[in-house]
């Protein structure tokens, strides 16, 4: 392989936001037919340099040399004029058009003011006949899979004569089978010269696809080596350094009385065969990478999502959950990840946000008082130092996320449920509330025999909080961890 | 259990002085309210006359008997444009079948017209999934169809049923007692009963009413059937008053009902809104409607005023949607 042409530089980049700095001088060399894969755990920084590289945010230091001829200056359209072009996990398509005219999004090809059909399918045929994919050009992309999908993403960068392709976690969402399509793929570009940023978090991969691999941390490169030359366990050390070691375990108790049985539970699409079980008054974690599986389990739980085979039971009933009502009369729980589409009710009172899970049982002949919504919200703001500066009439949507997130935690507390669902449960909370998060949910756990089970992408989130952790990769369960044995390096590697 | 206590001083509490002094969102309605007044007072000398006041309310009484369980729609994200074609076929129906059968069994037409037809919008709306601008607006058309052929196109004399539309007990208009009750009942329901309550949340996100384990379709579909009841009803209040029954006695009433609750507050997107808007809303669109007529405008530009009002009102409510969006 050729990898004397040098497409891009990037030297001694810093970056500081309101002065603070999270880039401390990282290089990034990308050659021609050449895939880096760039690694790093959240808040790495790994997204802050693709950035740059971008042309969307310049650094505060640094050179930036492409093609051998240093720039003063790196925008977005001179990004895109250069040949860089980004790939994202979320797709960015309109998935009413056909194929072919996704292709061409935005550039279609035009004879007389009008489109050139003709040619538009010809020149769409080309580009995946040059990425050895077959997939019919009349069909309308929201039919096909997300890793279809994300090929014509692809297509439409080589279109538009992409010569660096920066791809940000684009195997999460996809299958074992579209991850290798995928791949395959990739080598076709890279045996065109194309060059090639990876981000990703899975350690497997990058034996696969990279030829070299750097690593991120804390805003500085600590690790820059051929794919070859390093192991999985030196890569893991790289990401997490010596830090994640210290953090000490809750102690643990794992009760005795089952709460929540699921046997070999599957939804024909994301996982399979997951079987486990969680006590009350007991702490589950499920650790797996983002798109592994462990959010969708939790969805079927609680009914969001359908199921094809196994079975739930709830304190020894068989549970079928239809929908998201059977739960909560069973005294199931369940905070979302995604806060503003299902947890919060935007323009309503903080106390109305705490209480409206509750309704049913603060009603005294079908009538609510708003005192008893105010003294249900005083309680849990105490407990859970839930700040709204004016009290329980705020609208929630003003609130600090991790403010919402505690209101939005506290309205399972007060609905007094048996087994409790979280989804993420401190993602967009601020580091020093965490730990009082943990602490309450524990808490809550123990003194009314609560079956918590969480499922995460947060290793030091397992860490502090879970008395047992089940490990999640691509939708099987890979390894269980008991004890002290809940370290971060051992669910890393067990995840990747 | 984590350290309960009832009432326990919540965080920030020491602005709640503040909190107490805060102009609450009425306000401008009221203000508007009485400027209309003191205009129209010295614009025409019949204007501040208690004979008038009552006139206007009980012009106001059979649409604000709409506007309630409307009020409850908007707020919960959905909408009912059907209501004045609702209350024609109900009219021309209590017509005929008061000449024919009889005072009850006319209501009894009414009421089971009014569970057919709010099932109908109810299970076409959560059943089917239409959303419920257009199934409304398909029933508006339809029924004003069905109203012209009851009555083969004509107005129909009703005999003997008056009482209901001009009664005055304690010298207050029947219709104006009735839509007084209904609008306190309304508010009460709307702010502290578990069916209100839950009207709110599924307006203002019915994603996650569904996650908290609200039953979202069971309250769209009871409030349809609220919506088609007092429209029917309504309906008969107006037939009662004319002694007729006309198949053109609702043209319009859908246009008055949404923008006395716009102007009442209420958020087209859902989850805001309330009943004490919603009369004031009425009170301003009645009085606009009076003060014109009083002052001798002619009908048309009544017609003007009022379409004008209405788009008056959705874009302050898009403009409080912009500013609440830049201000977070």
């Amino acid at each position: 392989m050729s990898n004397t042409t040098e497409l891009i530089r990037l030297e001694r980049i810093k970056k500081s936001y309101n002065s603070v700095e999270v880039l401390h001088g990282v290089d990034l060399t990308v050659n021609a037919g050449e895939v880096v894969a760039l690694l790093g755990e959240n808040g790495a920084g790994k997204s802050t340099l693709v950035k740059i590289l971008a042309g969307d945010i310049s650094p505060t230091e640094g050179v930036i040399k492409i093609n051998g001829t240093e720039l003063s200056e790196l925008d977005v359209y001179q990004a895109r004029e250069l040949g860089i072009r980004m790939i994202f996990q979320e797709l960015n398509d309109a998935p009413s058009l056909t194929v072919a005219e996704n292709i061409f999004l935005g550039q279609w090809p035009t004879s007389g003011g009008r489109v050139a059909w003709k040619e538009l399918k010809e020149k769409a045929k080309a580009v995946l006949d040059r990425l050895e994919v077959d997939i019919p050009l009349d069909v309308e992309a929201g039919s096909l899979r997300v890793g279809e999908r994300q090929l014509l993403e692809i297509a439409r960068a080589l279109i538009q004569n992409a010569k660096i392709l920066v791809l940000d976690e684009p195997s999460a969402a996809l299958s074992n089978v579209e991850v290798e399509r995928l791949f395959k793929v990739m080598d076709q570009l890279k045996a065109q010269g194309v060059g090639m940023v990876y981000i990703t978090h899975r350690l497997d991969e990058v034996n696969r696809v990279a030829d070299r691999v750097q690593v991120l941390r804390d805003g500085n490169s600590v690790l820059n080596e051929g794919a070859k030359n390093v192991s999985r366990e030196e890569l893991v050390t790289a990401m997490l350094g010596h830090a994640a070691a210290q953090n000490s375990r809750p102690v643990v108790s794992k009760g005795t009385t089952r709460a929540l049985e699921v046997k070999n539970l599957s939804d024909g699409e994301v996982y399979k065969n997951i079987s486990f079980d969680v006590n009350q008054g007991e702490v589950v974690c499920l650790f797996g990478k983002i798109g592994s599986g462990t959010s969708e389990i939790l969805e079927s739980i609680f009914g969001l999502r359908g199921i094809t085979s196994g079975d739930i039971t709830i304190n020894g009933d068989k549970f079928q959950p239809k929908s998201p009502q059977d739960s909560t009369s069973k005294k199931i729980g369940y905070l979302p990840a995604d806060r503003q589409r299902l947890g919060s009710f935007a323009i309503r009172s903080v106390a109305e946000n705490l209480s409206v899970a509750s309704w049913a049982r603060m009603a005294k002949a079908g009538f609510i008082r708003k005192m008893d919504e105010e003294a249900a919200y005083g309680t849990w703001a105490e407990a859970l130092s839930i700040s709204a500066r004016r009290g329980p009439s705020q609208e929630i949507a003003t609130l600090s996320g991790g403010n919402q997130q505690k209101v939005l935690l506290g309205r399972w507390f007060e609905a007094k449920v048996n087994v409790l669902l979280l989804v993420e449960p401190t993602r967009g909370v601020d580091v020093g509330a965490r730990r009082d998060i943990y602490e309450i949910i524990r808490k809550q756990a123990k003194e009314t025999n609560m079956a918590v089970l969480v499922a995460t992408s947060d290793y030091e989130e397992v860490v502090l909080l879970a008395d047992r952790a089940l490990v999640v990769s691509r939708g099987e369960i890979s390894a269980e961890f008991t004890d002290d044995l809940v370290q971060a390096n051992k669910l890393i590697a067990a995840s990747s | 259990m984590v350290k309960l206590r009832a009432g326990s001083k919540v965080q920030g509490s020491e602005d709640d002085s503040k909190k107490r002094r805060k102009i609450p969102d009425t306000a401008p309605l009221v203000a508007v309210l009485i400027l209309m007044m003191v205009y129209f007072t010295f614009a025409s000398e019949y204007f501040f006359q208690v004979e008038n006041f009552k006139n206007i309310l009980a012009n106001a009484a059979v649409t604000g008997i709409v506007c309630i369980p409307s009020t409850f729609l908007i707020i919960a994200g959905q909408i009912d444009l059907s209501v004045g074609s609702a209350a024609a076929v109900s009219g021309m129906m209590l017509a005929q079948v008061v000449n024919a059968h009889g005072v009850p069994l006319g209501l009894l037409a009414v009421l089971v017209f009014g569970l057919a037809f709010g099932c109908f919008n109810g299970f076409i709306v959560t059943v089917i999934g239409v959303n419920a601008l257009i199934t409304t607006l398909g029933g508006l058309g339809f029924l004003y169809g069905v109203a012209l052929l009851i009555g083969n196109g004509q107005t129909v004399g009703m005999n003997n049923f008056e009482w209901l539309g001009t009664a005055q007990p304690l010298n207050i208009p029947l219709p104006i007692v009735i839509f007084a009750v209904l609008a306190i009942i309304g508010a009460i329901t709307l702010r502290f009963t578990k069916f209100g309550r839950s009207i709110y949340a599924i307006g203002s996100n019915p994603n996650a009413a569904r996650v908290v384990g609200i039953r979202s379709n069971r309250v769209i579909f009871q409030t349809f059937i609220l919506s088609a009841v007092a429209s029917a009803f309504a309906g008969a209040v107006l037939t009662s008053q004319l002694s007729a029954g006309s198949p053109n006695s609702g043209l319009g009433l859908e246009l008055q009902v949404v923008t006395a609750i716009v102007l009442g507050g209420a958020s087209l997107a859902g989850g805001r809104g309330s009943i004490f808007g919603t009369v004031l809303g009425l009170l301003i669109v009645g009085i606009l409607n009076n003060g014109l007529i009083l002052m001798d405008v002619p009908t048309f530009w009544q017609r003007i005023a009022q379409g004008l009002m209405l788009i008056l009102a959705v874009s302050f409510d898009s403009i409080r949607a912009k500013l609440n969006n830049t201000r977070s």
